[in-house]
């Protein structure tokens, strides 16, 4: 019993610990950017303060107000999103369905992808941009950022694929359904649980974009991840602003992760009770 | 929409690489008979259904269904509907979307559909079950469910993969009863795999006999029973199996355990032989051939003897009130025409 008891505070401790280094700089964002300047810089830290909605004010509607930039990021992770799934969903569908020659080298390859380390690549995909004369626009940072968001949503999706029984789709053709329509009348239903698993995470991967972004973003499209910086400048650090902008960006991801939370967490153990998904 | 259901295989060939998974299948099916593909596991039964229903390319060979050649006619334009081993019911429909489907498919008007669904469940006893999904409906009624979504399209041929095989050993019986009555009702071709000898005993109008990837034999169930072609088959057909013992063949005589019982056959020479002996057509008589009772297996009505005639190991079924007791002498024989002679070497019928 006591055995057990100690197990049991042993572990909450361990958590608490856990818990208090991952929540510390979400707390403290929430907290300053209800603060004013002064507030924020007040030192030994004030716990208590009267809050306000100054910040958050001055960086929506204000001089240098971040609403275009939140209006990039979401053209680029909505554009992101829907050209990654509409070419994932039938790729991932072929390498888990069909035979054909070289399916396994491309299963290889979507995998090794993932694999570079993007600061190796992020200069070769600039110059190339930069010929084509897309730097500086959605197009230009939706294509880079299929090149990471495309394999794994097919890494992902395959595995649940793979889940559905091939008698499934022979009783289709049987009753005599095309491939088409049994894949989109039987199969895709099925796996709509991972499809929405799979959207959440290339959204969320592509509004979370910094790297890419702040090489191949310009003046016209910013999003807010590299915006965020304007209020960090070499005078002065406007904290409560870049609080405010830095929960505003967090917004949506901890909506979405709430709503989803239950499917997240299936689709990251998907992949390893399959031992990777792949055959 | 429904044909004749004439199937014939011509010579069927299929190789999975290096592997004849089927080594040159012939056989015709008759219009509206009940045809059972009978085997052990990996005979090449489920590959020869799944040839005929188009979900498999021969590797050389002919599929004909009522003289036209299918061959290379993709499996949804063979008219043809199957029920299989797991169901594959699709599970985020509901049983009436599950057996709307083939009519969708087959772009029949909704108005004629719902009624189709209706009668097709009713025929199934699930009409009650109509809204639910499959997830939510018992082993036996997702059975029925698939029965329900092969039948509702009234396709020529009605294909059944090992369709019992997950129910419990009560259902079964049941089933396997209804299932005959339903494939008379609709006077449809019904093609049937399995590997269980008593399913396709009671339920097949004519069955194949399947061994490693080429039919041994056809014929109604009375036929395969009563003359089996090999000793694999003799082997495999009927409950408990035919006893199959070395013996030796001397001028129209067979000679087991040394003792001389007469045979059918008439022609001179001496040989060895394997004999088929059914449990059930030896009789115990005097001065037969002698054995000892090793085990007594009382089944109610009727018990299994295991005899030991000098070595060689013989099964006995006797009818109830004639039960010897265990370690007794006794003696037994059979007619002339109940001993299969099968050649040891070749291990056909001679």
């Amino acid at each position: 019993m006591t055995a057990r008891r100690f197990r049991i505070i042993a572990l909450l401790g361990i958590s608490t610990v856990f818990l208090l280094a991952w929540a510390f700089p979400i707390v403290w964002s929430v907290l300053n950017s209800l603060k004013t300047d002064t507030d924020v810089l007040a030192y030994p830290p004030k716990l208590v303060f009267s809050p306000t909605l100054e910040a958050y004010r001055d960086v929506l509607f204000g001089s240098g107000s971040i609403l275009p930039n939140l209006l990039s990021s979401i053209i680029i992770s909505v554009g992101t999103t829907i050209v990654t799934m509409l070419m994932a969903v039938p790729a991932a569908y072929a390498l888990a369905r069909l035979r054909f020659r070289g399916k396994k080298l491309a299963g290889f390859y979507v995998l090794a992808t993932q694999m570079l380390p993007p600061v190796g690549i992020i200069i070769p995909y600039f110059l190339v941009l930069r010929n084509i004369g897309w730097i500086d626009t959605y197009q230009g940072i939706i294509l880079i950022y299929l090149s990471f968001s495309l394999p794994f949503a097919i890494w992902l999706l395959v595995s649940y694929f793979e889940d559905i029984p091939f008698e499934m789709e022979e009783a289709a053709y049987l009753d005599g359904a095309s491939r088409l329509k049994t894949l989109w009348r039987i199969i895709i239903p099925q796996v709509r649980g991972g499809i929405a698993v799979t959207v959440v995470f290339v959204f969320l991967n592509a509004w979370n974009e910094f790297l890419f972004a702040v090489v191949l973003s310009g003046n016209t499209v910013r999003p807010v991840t590299v915006a965020m910086f304007n209020f960090v400048s070499v005078e002065q650090t406007l904290w409560a602003k870049l609080a405010a902008v830095s929960v505003l960006a967090m917004l949506p991801v901890v909506v979405l992760g709430v709503v989803a939370q239950k499917h997240i967490v299936k689709g990251l153990t998907v992949g390893a009770v399959k031992g990777g998904g792949r055959r | 929409m429904s044909g004749q259901g004439q199937v014939s295989f011509r010579n069927i060939v299929k190789m999975h690489g290096e592997f004849a998974a089927l080594k040159g299948v012939t056989f015709d099916i008759k219009p509206g008979e009940f045809f059972a593909l009978l085997g052990p596991s990996g005979s090449g039964k489920s590959t020869t259904l799944r040839i005929l229903a188009g979900l498999d390319a021969p590797t050389d060979g002919r599929v004909l269904i009522d003289d036209k050649d299918v061959t290379s006619t993709d499996a949804r334009d063979r008219d043809i509907a199957m029920v299989f081993q797991s169901y594959a019911l699709y599970p985020h429909m509901t049983v009436a979307e599950n057996i709307a489907f083939p009519l969708e498919m087959a772009k029949l008007p909704k108005a004629e559909i719902a009624p189709a669904v209706k009668d097709a469940a009713r025929k199934v006893k699930i009409d009650h079950l109509l809204d639910r999904k499959p997830g939510q409906l018992s082993g036996g009624q997702q059975q029925r469910c698939a029965l329900a979504r092969a039948i509702v399209r009234r396709a020529r041929l009605f294909l059944l993969d090992e369709p019992l095989s997950n129910l419990d050993a009560k259902l079964r019986l049941e089933t396997r009863a209804e299932l005959k009555k339903l494939q008379r009702s609709l006077g449809v071709t019904a093609v049937y795999v399995t590997h269980d000898q008593e399913e396709a005993m009671t339920l097949a109008d004519r069955m194949a006999v399947f061994m490693s990837g080429e039919i041994q034999q056809v014929g109604t169930p009375a036929e395969v029973f009563a003359r089996p072609n090999s000793i694999d088959i003799a082997g495999f057909i009927g409950n408990p199996p035919m006893n199959l013992v070395p013996a030796r063949y001397v001028d129209g005589d067979v000679i087991i355990a040394g003792h001389r019982l007469k045979t059918t056959t008439t022609t001179a020479g001496e040989r060895d032989v394997v004999a088929g002996l059914r449990p059930g057509a030896l009789r115990m008589t005097e001065n037969g051939l002698g054995g000892r009772v090793d085990l007594i297996e009382d089944l109610g009505d009727t018990a299994v003897l295991d005899l030991d005639c000098a070595g060689t190991m013989i099964r006995v079924r006797v009818a109830d009130g004639n039960i010897p007791g265990e370690g007794d002498m006794i003696s037994i024989t059979a007619r002339p025409q109940d001993i299969h002679l099968f050649d040891p070497a070749t291990r056909m019928r001679l």
